[in-house]
């Protein structure tokens, strides 16, 4: 009886939902009518009450603007597939670094290391950055760089808020989170941090260093890392806190997102080597 | 008019308008079940942001088949949420406190929207959490059985014991509030 009512009950629940009034559902069902109706009301009481709650207009309106600017960033640069040769990959990013430097000369990659998402050679530098982590070859060198590609997100965003170009911030933000992912896995797990876009795949066979003493050196590793987060940390959270104050209303919201993201991900990243949360 | 699937295909392809479609279907439902959750409508809106551009960051890993698109979107605004929560110290009934309601200018009808929401949500803390989760998802977010039984990894007839049970309860809440 219970479950045949739970079934009436929740077939009611579901044609008001798609508006239609309760009294027409219980015509159906006149043998339960006086046991549904004052539920049925609970149940519209609180999907009413709850309907009276929107957000502004105006901020549904920038959250969208800001993904379509994103979706516009994915088109330029369609998702990297994950493959059983991603060897081939890293060899092919070191050609092309090859290319660059001998077809663009030195001079452009080193004009690129300061240009901002919105300009011609930012492409040069990411391209760059992924050579750089392709040759990075422990775990930790490369949990090393990402930390400091990490901060130059940071800086990027900081900027591009300075400059009032906010569609850019939720993107750099999720580079930024990425490469703060990239060092906790690091830590955490021990194995293989491998490019941007690719899975981390584990180390199968280990080094007869690693056989003969394991954890010493990456534990010597480690500690430097630590200590490289802990000065990179403040400067990156400070660098955006700073740009906040000084940003228009409309870039605060996409900074605030940024600010927020950014804290969670350096403190996961350091509880991975320090027990402490980061100062407020 | 296009199927919600064939919307998500062309989203998962990178269509900016598919996208914002999804977008629009969506966005209400879920700031409102963020926004009775937590209770403050910045952070409502900063999540509610980060839940869209996580849904984007993820869609091209997303399959029909294994969970409808709303149950998917509603997994990660209830993780979120979580998140959230969990690092929050602040005690709820300061935040029970701040709850506002956003539809009127009227002062006075605003005032007593916030009234009836706030005795609503102190009601509901009265449920089991699980009750108070399908009731968040059946009645304010207004998903059907079988996605509010996806999104909690339920089977359909736990859900709608649930759902059952739970306006059964709050039922003889206001019954008792209204005698006293």
């Amino acid at each position: 009886m219970s479950k045949k009512l739970e079934d009436i009950f929740g077939k009611c629940v579901s044609r008001m939902l798609q508006g239609e009034s309760i009294e027409s559902c219980l015509k159906d069902y006149p043998e339960e009518a006086d046991g549904l109706k004052p539920l049925l009301q609970v149940a519209f009481t609180i999907n009413k009450e709850a309907s009276s709650l929107l957000s502004a207009p105006e901020f549904k309106a920038r959250v969208l603007s800001q993904l379509q600017s994103a979706v516009s960033a994915k088109q330029r640069r369609p998702e990297k597939k994950v493959n059983f040769f991603g060897w081939q990959r890293r060899w092919a990013l070191a050609l092309t670094a090859v290319l660059v430097v001998l077809l663009t000369g030195a001079g452009t990659v080193a004009a690129a290391s300061d240009s901002l998402p919105d300009e011609t050679l930012y492409p040069v530098k990411l391209a760059t950055e992924r050579v750089r982590l392709t040759f990075a070859l422990s775990d930790v060198s490369k949990a090393k760089l990402h930390t400091r590609l990490a901060e130059r997100r940071a800086m990027e965003i900081a900027e591009m808020a300075r400059q009032g170009k906010s569609d850019a911030i939720p993107e750099l933000t999720q580079r930024l989170v990425k490469h703060l992912e990239k060092v906790s896995y690091a830590v955490e797990s021990g194995e293989q941090v491998v490019d941007e876009g690719q899975l981390a795949v584990p180390k199968v066979v280990p080094s007869p260093a690693e056989v003969a003493a394991p954890g010493v050196k990456r534990g010597k590793g480690v500690r430097e890392l630590k200590e490289l987060l802990g000065e990179s940390a403040p400067r990156s959270l400070t660098a955006l806190e700073n740009a906040y104050e000084q940003a228009s209303q409309a870039t605060k919201a996409a900074l605030k997102y940024a600010i927020r993201e950014s804290r969670r991900s350096y403190e996961k990243a350091m509880q991975e080597t320090a027990p402490e949360p980061l100062e407020p | 008019m296009p199927s919600e699937e064939s919307v998500v295909r062309r989203a998962i392809e990178a269509d900016s308008q598919a996208f914002a479609q999804l977008y629009d279907e969506h966005f209400d439902k879920i700031y409102r079940y963020i926004y009775l959750k937590v209770g403050d409508r910045g952070e409502a809106e900063d999540l509610t942001q980060q839940v869209f551009l996580k849904a984007l960051e993820a869609i091209g890993r997303y399959k029909w088949r294994s969970i409808p698109f709303s149950a998917w979107l509603f997994r990660i605004a209830r993780n979120q949420v979580i998140d959230y929560l969990r690092k929050r110290t602040r005690q709820m009934t300061m935040v029970l406190d701040e709850r506002i309601v956003s539809d009127g200018t009227d002062p006075v009808v605003v005032t007593e929207r916030r009234l009836e929401v706030q005795e609503l949500l102190a009601n509901l803390e009265k449920l089991s959490p699980a009750q108070r989760e399908v009731i968040y998802l059946r009645f304010i977010a207004e998903l059907p059985i079988a996605e509010v039984a996806k999104t909690l990894g339920k089977s359909e007839g736990a859900v709608k014991a649930l759902q059952y049970n739970a306006v059964v309860a709050l039922r003889k809440i206001f019954f008792r509030e209204e005698n006293e």
